[in-house]
């Protein structure tokens, strides 16, 4: 008993030190040791990973709202806006939470169990609530509709992009109706308006998605573009903290950042000028048939300032991708009736259709400039004191150049001209002779100067801007470049862009100032703050301004004597050179372009504009005249076109027009009231205002008087005195003119007791001036005493075309 | 109990008057109080928006807290009488206390026990819900420490005498050698208890009673190699748990890359680990926490300290966890200084039992453990639990009251 108790005792010591230890072993682990990795991972996950839960936690906890930014307006130098933005919305539509609107547990049939077929049927009648609503009210398809609503994984679907208000407001209304707040939501967006829709459409451009845009729509050409940044602006966020059903909390941190609004344009271009020259383009491309587009601009040559660049075929950007032009879509309805408009080939013409509108051809591509060039070669002679306005220079018809005979267009030759003459002529002969003269390398050097080397761009604010394609320098200048210093003379054999020629050209008239051709004016903020102005840039002065001041006088007789007489519009003393280029390149075709590079007031340049038509379409293969039988030239065709267009032009920007003395007589005079007065006292009172007279009736005193007093009328016009009983009568007819030389004209009108003022050609006894448009249409009815405009051109016929086998280019 | 005091109080009587623990007191009141704040913080946003079907809130954000604090209120108390009674008492009251854990487990199973998240582990009894393995735990243990505190001497008077000649005798003999036999009755019934539980099932339920048997069975000096055995089968057992059922494998991989998974099995992983480090080195303020914004599930919960390091930050959560590190410690000191080995098992069982829940909770929480749904004491949302939780506290306590005050020297 008392050895167990020992032993118990002994073995009770030795429990009671194994269960000392082992409870110190449970203290050091539990108490201490296991604590270690604990730390060890908050020290991770709290200080080491920091930045990035607390990133994570910010993205889940917070909401972000993008507060897009208004682009900015872009205006016309009178302050009309060519492009803005507006608010738009999208409709975005959560088959998710079409789904769960519809709640599953309240279908239960009698045993209590869940009735699916009741429950598929609610939620079928929901869906179909849904999508003929968005049917009635937005004509959306309804086979894309329902099988969108069953992505019912997805809580984003985008139904409807860019609704305008009403839509909004009708969609807003079915919503509240049916209660579908959550189904159905509308975000607001942004969205470019052209108010003018095709108008300058390619110095605009238009907004569209790219592959970096992250699914925004960013300009795409133009000036859209080229100002991105600027218009643009950036766009701001709201910041909220949510909770994880995205519901805002009670102590909510909100952060503002505010968006910053696009600045505003201000163009040099104007609207109504640019709607004149898109008009003047469709105008005669209608008239003469032509095949390949044209291009139109018109400068401040004195600033480099554009007021127009128009560009055919054109395109709206309002829808950029539609094909408007009328030859772009006839040739595209041709396609598809023969290959279908399905198959590849035909999906394959509809985008180079549209690549081709959306071409600004004012800016991206080349031409041979033509006789439009050699006003640039004479002053180059000028200006190096080679010619002078006193030489002669013989033109037999053809010239041999480095063993090639080049003709002259006049093959029977020009014979005995002035320099003046020989370029109212547009002699090639003569201006082979003056090329001669300046030698290559000096050629070469003045073209370096004129900005139209290869790698020359003009540096308007555009994007897609070209350079010119020229000779190679060293052949140029070498023996073998004789033929091409010849042929560029006249303006063949090299290409450049018409935005380097218009510009070169200025430099001819302003004085010899090479500047920097420009669009925008000057940048505005939000506010109205201008934020950028632009100055005029001047590259490099490459002729002397005496120099200049000799070429205007030579280019204002082209169109005086010329041929560019077509240009004529009385009292604008409009200058220029007309241009008739064929396609060097294009040896299987014989389309010629048909220019005018024209300015006026002759003395004053205020504007300059260069006017083509690329191929008129020939009546018959190798003939010179067009279907409506004018002969094809720039003279014939472009001329009288760009005159109109540049007395437009300075009839909108207010510059008075000035009259020759011969001018003066066809100056309208005011009607004077002559009623009641002697038949003679009132002739020899009409005589002095330069007026003509016939009676209708008998009688000695005037009784009634067409026109009335204070009525402008043409001067020399025939006005009508009644005598006795003899009273005005009503309406008459206007009658075709068409075709009638200027005389002819008058009379017919006279007849009719009608008043003819004429524009264009004021030579009225050059039968070979006829009539090509009136002002109010033939038959129209009009009371007696109305003035109708009658447009007169002459028909240059004395002009051979030569083709290009003998080099016989230009006109 | 009154009748016997007449007399005057036995010297086991006065001992157990004596003075309570107070470093052991004063860690337990401020992780009382540190909790019921973050249960406040925590639970405020699912109160506001009454999410949780269970419970009707009323949309008032201090539902939870309320109810929190009252049960704190009723803990303490508990906790308070139950550190007046002599613990020698509770030797033969852990008998009880097991048998009704027992009964109880096993009503559980019947149609009386209430269901919540796939399964059965409530009951109500007086109109008050509680989980029955929650008194399971204090039984074990108690019963445990009880019979364990005599083992060898003090069990029983002199071993049993084996007849050797009988197969039976050898083979009994020799069971009783390698200390085989006097586990039987432990294993058994925590066998059953432990059965029961699973079946409810009730994984973390499990573990920590296995957890709270084993240490008072370690600590009582069962030889070393039946652990080391048991701890070799628990981990081959485990490592085949893992690598050949689905629902383990996932859960592995879960843990070891929660966003495979980002809104299934990862989600809560990764809502906690945001949670913990978004909160950084200080915190993002008391009550200011974005996470308990319906993002983290089970915040005030099992989730409640990834609320405390997002707004404590790491400063913080090691407050707490060295709060928790000196309850544990002082909780073994306190063991270690018990004036019985039943003082000694009872403490240490049930220090064991919160040290276990209070480590692997956290771990769980900080992706540093694969996810079990354990508690953290004192903080996790939940009243009975509390109460036990403080009635085991105040047991420690009473034995507290017994241990010698260190001789003047």
């Amino acid at each position: 008993m008392e050895q167990s108790n020992r032993k118990s005792r002994h073995s009770g010591e030795k429990n009671n030190r194994s269960l000392f230890r082992r409870t110190i072993a449970l203290m050091v682990c539990l108490g201490i040791l296991a604590f270690a990795p604990m730390v060890h991972q908050l020290y991770k996950l709290q200080i080491v990973e920091h930045d990035q839960w607390e990133q994570r936690a910010a993205n889940q906890q917070t909401k972000s709202m993008t507060v897009t930014a208004n682009r900015g307006t872009i205006y016309d130098r009178d302050g009309r806006a060519m492009a803005l933005s507006a608010t738009v919305y999208r409709l975005i539509l959560s088959p998710l939470a079409v789904m769960d609107s519809v709640d599953k547990n309240k279908y239960v049939d009698d045993n209590g169990h869940k009735d699916k077929e009741a429950y598929e049927q609610a939620l079928e009648a929901k869906r179909t609530l849904i999508i003929n609503g968005l049917v009635d009210i937005l004509g959306l398809d309804e086979e894309t509709l329902w099988k969108r609503i069953q992505r019912t994984k997805s809580a984003y679907e985008e139904v409807a992009l860019e609704l305008e208000d009403e839509e909004a407001k009708a969609i807003r209304e079915f919503i509240q109706e049916n209660k579908l707040a959550n189904m159905l939501y509308l975000t607001p967006d942004s969205k470019r308006y052209y108010p003018f829709s095709s108008v300058a459409a390619h110095v605009l451009g238009y907004m569209a998605e790219n592959e970096n845009s992250g699914g925004r729509k960013v300009g795409a050409q133009g000036i859209e573009a080229l100002y991105e940044d600027a218009l643009s602006g950036k766009s701001g966020r709201v910041v909220t903290s949510r909770n994880a059903y995205g519901m805002e909390l009670p102590s909510g941190y909100d952060m503002y950042f505010d968006a910053q609004n696009g600045y505003n344009l201000n163009l040099t271009l104007d609207q109504r000028v640019q709607a004149m020259a898109e008009q003047t383009l469709a105008e005669g491309i209608e008239t003469y048939d032509v095949q390949k587009g044209g291009f139109c601009i018109a400068m401040d040559p004195s600033t480099g300032a554009i007021l127009a660049m128009a560009s055919t075929p054109d395109f709206d950007p309002n829808s950029y991708a539609s094909i408007l032009d009328p030859g772009l879509l006839s040739g595209l309805e041709a396609l598809g009736q023969t290959v279908g408009t399905d198959s590849d080939e035909y999906s394959a013409q509809v985008s180079a259709a549209r690549n081709k509108q959306w071409r600004n051809k004012a800016l991206s591509d080349t031409y041979e400039p033509g006789s439009t060039f050699k006003p640039l070669t004479v002053a180059m002679a000028l200006e190096e004191g080679l010619i002078s306005l006193d030489d002669h220079y013989h033109c037999s018809g053809v010239k041999t150049v480095g063993g090639w005979p080049i003709r002259c267009h006049k093959r029977s030759g020009h014979g005995d001209q002035t320099l003046t003459q020989a370029v109212e002529n547009s002699c090639n002969v003569a201006l082979m002779e003056i090329a001669e003269k300046i030698g290559a390398e000096r050629f070469w050097s003045y073209m370096m100067d004129y900005g139209l080397g290869m790698t020359d761009s003009t540096g308007i604010d555009l994007v897609g801007e070209e350079g010119s394609i020229l000779w190679d320098e060293e052949t140029f200048k070498g023996p073998y470049g004789a033929s091409a210093l010849a042929t560029g003379s006249f303006g063949q054999t090299f290409k450049v862009t018409p935005i380097q020629m218009i510009t070169a050209f200025a430099s001819v008239i302003n004085g010899g100032h090479l500047i920097t051709p420009y669009l925008v004016q000057s940048i505005q903020d939000d506010n109205g703050n201008n934020v950028y102005n632009r100055e005029i840039e001047e590259v490099r002065q490459v002729i002397s301004e005496s120099t200049s001041q000799v070429v205007r006088g030579i280019l204002e007789s082209v169109v005086e004597n010329g041929s560019g007489h077509n240009a004529y519009m009385s009292g604008y003393r409009i200058s220029g050179k007309t241009g008739t280029s064929e396609k060097r390149d294009e040896q299987d075709n014989d389309d010629v372009i048909c220019s005018f590079m024209g300015y006026a007031p002759a003395d004053d340049p205020k504007v300059l504009v260069l006017l083509a038509y690329d191929s008129p379409k020939r009546s018959a293969p190798g003939s010179n005249y067009t279907v409506s039988g004018t002969y094809i030239s720039g003279g014939n065709i472009t001329a009288p076109m760009a005159g109109k267009l540049i007395a437009n032009i300075l009839d909108d920007m207010g510059v008075e027009r000035r009259y020759s003395s011969e001018e003066l007589t066809a100056v309208d005079t005011t009607m004077r009231s002559v009623v009641g007065q002697e038949l003679t006292a009132a002739k020899s009172m009409l005589e002095k205002a330069g007026l003509r007279c016939r009676t209708i009736g008998t009688g000695a005193r005037v009784t009634a008087q067409v026109p009335a007093a204070g009525v402008s009328i043409p001067g020399q016009s025939t006005v009508i005195l009644y005598l006795g009983d003899e009273r005005p009568g009503g309406e008459v007819e206007v009658p075709t003119l068409k075709g009638l030389s200027p005389a002819a004209a008058k009379s017919r009108l006279e007849d009719m007791g009608l008043f003819m003022r004429s524009a264009g050609v004021s030579d009225y006894t050059d039968a070979s001036v006829s009539a090509v448009s009136q002002s109010l249409e033939a038959g129209a009815t009009v009371a007696i005493g109305t003035v109708v405009e009658v447009h007169f051109v002459s028909n240059v016929m004395d002009y051979d075309v030569a083709n290009k086998n003998d080099y016989g280019w230009e006109r | 109990m009154r009748k016997r005091a007449k007399r005057d109080l036995t010297i086991e009587q006065q001992l157990a008057r004596g003075p309570i623990d107070l470093p052991f007191l004063a860690l337990v009141l401020l992780l009382t109080a540190a909790g019921l704040i973050m249960v406040l913080s925590a639970s405020y946003a699912s109160a506001m928006y009454d999410l949780d079907p269970n419970v009707k809130t009323g949309g008032n954000p201090y539902y939870y807290f309320m109810r929190q604090a009252v049960f704190a209120g009723l803990g303490l108390v508990a906790m308070f009488v139950i550190s007046k009674i002599d613990y020698q008492r509770f030797r033969w009251m852990s008998v009880f206390v097991l048998g009704v854990a027992i009964v109880l487990l096993a009503l559980v199973l019947t149609p009386l026990g209430r269901s919540g998240g796939g399964a059965q582990r409530w009951i109500s009894l007086l109109g008050i819900r509680f989980q029955p393995s929650e008194i399971a735990k204090v039984g074990i243990i108690l019963y445990f420490s009880a019979r364990l505190s005599k083992r060898g001497s003090q069990l029983k008077g002199p071993p049993k005498k084996w007849n050797k000649r009988t197969v039976i005798g050898r083979v009994g003999a020799f069971f009783d050698q390698i200390g085989l036999l006097e586990l039987v009755p432990y294993v058994t019934v925590l066998g059953i208890v432990l059965i029961l539980v699973i079946l409810e099932p009730h994984l973390s339920g499990t573990i920590l009673i296995a957890v709270a048997a084993a240490s008072v069975l370690f600590a009582s000096g069962i030889r070393m190699y039946w652990f080391t055995s048991g701890a070799a089968l628990f981990a081959v057992a485990l490592v085949f748990i893992i690598t050949q059922t689905e629902y383990m494998t996932a859960r592995i991989n879960i843990w070891k890359d929660p966003f495979i998974a980002p809104q299934g099995d990862g989600f809560q992983v990764i809502q906690s680990q945001i949670a913990i480090g978004s909160g950084g080195l200080l915190g993002v303020g008391l009550g200011n926490s974005r996470q308990k914004y319906l993002f983290l599930p089970e915040e005030h919960n099992d989730c409640i300290f990834a609320i405390v390091c997002e707004e404590l930050g790491l400063v913080g959560a090691c407050i707490i966890m060295i709060l928790f590190a000196m309850l544990i410690i002082r909780g073994y000191w306190l063991a270690l200084h018990a004036r019985d080995r039943f003082g000694t098992l009872l403490v240490v069982g049930t220090i064991t039992l919160v040290a276990t829940q209070t480590i692997l909770n956290i771990g769980v929480v900080t992706g540093a453990l694969p996810t079990t749904g354990i508690s953290l004491p004192f903080f996790s949302y939940g009243g009975t639990a509390l109460v036990i939780q403080l009635a085991q506290m105040g047991m420690i306590l009473s034995v507290s009251r017994q241990i010698a005050a260190p001789r003047a020297e």
